[in-house]
């Protein structure tokens, strides 16, 4: 049963129908709006079901709709929180991309701006790289593009995306050593994009997360994860039932191969490393339980099968 | 850009001096310095690394008086202001609470100002100034400046006068005499510094 990301969006009448039908046909809801009157799911559902799902959906006013984002965490590093590169362009994106599934954070160097005086801290790099995927925004030179990119690239292995104001091809010809990802056209600006053309840039910036995310889905599905991220969710919130009392809005973060836990290490890592998913098989076989640069929150890296020997 | 006689961004890079013209132009939109601004210069390199502008100011003689947003009516012993539009409102109050003291002054709501036993002409609370906005005209225009260079240029040297103004930065020492560069950039506007 493969599972495919999908967004479900419908009126609030019945919708919780549709929420215990795709958790009976083995999916999982990954978060859940209510906007007004409109829920809007974001899901995880078996393939050869999505066509089941539409039909029930259809007396309810329901859509569903393929976002090969929901189930990602992208970090979307700003140049700094100043108000010479927020909020345009990196919030619009930042606004775009959650809109169709993907967690976005906006992640900012302490010493971002500038050409010479540009760097990144450990810090910095690690939280970076508890994402799946980088966006990194630059400015409008590609003299300085080309200059501080080595030292900001330095040390994250994640795949990252290249925004800056010079055109895809130029990025693509400056960028050494090369990125995952180019998109041009979009360095810093003092407005908010409003015309046809620059909401067109924030698609070509979606289109090339997705091919990126899509690369890196094909790469772990070559060696497959233990266990199903959107599965552990669902496992820790029915046995730690603290997590039920995070207000944040997203208290358990699914990631790709992964998942961050909105609760601090040191109380709850034990508790989490204990859970049970099936026949004596605990989190700790299959994942690694590890403290979080963000906060004190807990993140959890599952193991691929090729190190278990498990799949659950 | 109509409000401006002359606006130049000149840099090595052409699409870096595209988008920094639009920067430019909405940032002292959104600020509303437009109008103050009469020719402005801009030079960037990225390779030194430099941002200079340079430009003329336009006279500006906009002080604001009591009349400007407000009716003066005067009823008795009393006289009543219809306040148009709230901006200036409190450095008024500040005004006349100094002047006539805090009993004769009443606020009944946002938009009534009401003055009791004041032995003044109506003709002269008209004529009141309340506020010169051109005292803040350089620290805005320093702060427009600051936000159109690009961030880590931290390193800056100003100089604001009446008529001209010259802004250069940079994220490296800056060369000891900058006259010569601001010299050059104001003649390519026709115009000395």
């Amino acid at each position: 049963m493969t599972l495919v990301p999908v967004t479900y969006k419908g009126g609030i009448y019945q919708h919780d129908i549709i929420i215990d039908f795709i958790e009976d046909l083995g999916g999982y809801i990954v978060q859940k709006h209510i906007i007004a009157a409109e829920v809007v799911l974001q899901c995880f559902v078996p393939r050869e079901d999505i066509e089941l799902i539409s039909r029930i959906a259809k007396p309810l006013f329901g859509e569903v709709k393929d976002s090969p984002l929901v189930g990602t965490e992208i970090a979307v590093v700003s140049m700094s929180l100043e108000i010479h590169h927020l909020p345009h362009p990196s919030c619009d994106f930042a606004e775009y991309a959650r809109r169709i599934g993907a967690k976005t954070n906006m992640v900012s160097p302490a010493r971002g701006p500038g050409k010479r005086i540009s760097q990144l801290s450990d810090e910095e790099r690690d939280v970076i790289n508890e994402h799946d995927i980088a966006v990194l925004a630059f400015g409008n030179f590609e003299s300085c593009i080309e200059y501080k990119w080595p030292a900001l690239r330095r040390g994250i292995d994640v795949p990252i995306i290249v925004m800056g104001g010079p055109d895809t091809e130029t990025l693509r010809r400056i960028i050494h050593p090369a990125a995952d990802g180019y998109v041009g056209n979009v360095g810093r600006f003092m407005r908010r994009g409003k015309t046809e053309e620059e909401i067109g840039i924030l698609d070509e910036i979606v289109a090339e997360v997705t091919r990126v995310i899509e690369k890196k889905r094909e790469e772990i599905a070559k060696d497959p994860l233990s266990v199903s991220p959107a599965r552990l969710m669902d496992l820790i919130r029915e046995h730690v039932p603290a997590i039920l009392d995070v207000t944040s809005p997203t208290p358990l973060t699914v990631q790709m191969e992964g998942l961050r836990v909105k609760l601090p290490y040191d109380t709850f890592a034990r508790d989490l490393r204990r859970i049970e998913i099936e026949d004596g098989i605990t989190l700790n076989d299959v994942a690694k339980v590890i403290p979080s640069r963000m906060r004190d929150y807990i993140l959890i890296k599952i193991l691929p099968f090729s190190e278990t020997n498990t799949v659950v | 850009m109509l409000a401006i006689e002359y606006f130049e961004v000149e840099c090595p890079e052409p699409l870096g001096a595209a988008y920094y013209k639009q920067i430019t132009n909405d940032v002292l939109l959104d600020h509303n310095l437009l109008r103050v601004i009469n020719k402005l210069h801009i030079f960037i390199d990225p390779k030194i690394p430099i941002f200079t502008a340079v430009g003329t100011l336009k006279k500006i003689t906009t002080i604001v008086r009591v009349r400007d947003f407000a009716n003066v009516n005067p009823l008795g012993d009393k006289i009543t202001l219809v306040i148009s539009d709230e901006t200036y409102l409190a450095p008024m109050l500040k005004i006349f609470w100094q002047k006539y003291g805090k009993d004769r002054v009443e606020q009944p709501d946002r938009f009534t100002v009401i003055l009791y036993n004041i032995e003044v002409d109506a003709r002269e609370i008209e004529d009141l100034v309340v506020a010169d906005p051109s005292e803040s005209l350089f620290k805005d225009l320093i702060y427009a400046f600051r936000l159109i260079a690009p961030e880590g240029f931290r390193v800056r040297s100003e100089k604001f006068s009446k008529e001209r103004f010259s802004f250069v930065a940079s994220e490296d020492t800056l060369i000891e005499d900058l006259n010569p560069l601001i010299r050059e950039k104001f003649a390519l506007m026709g115009e000395k510094p």
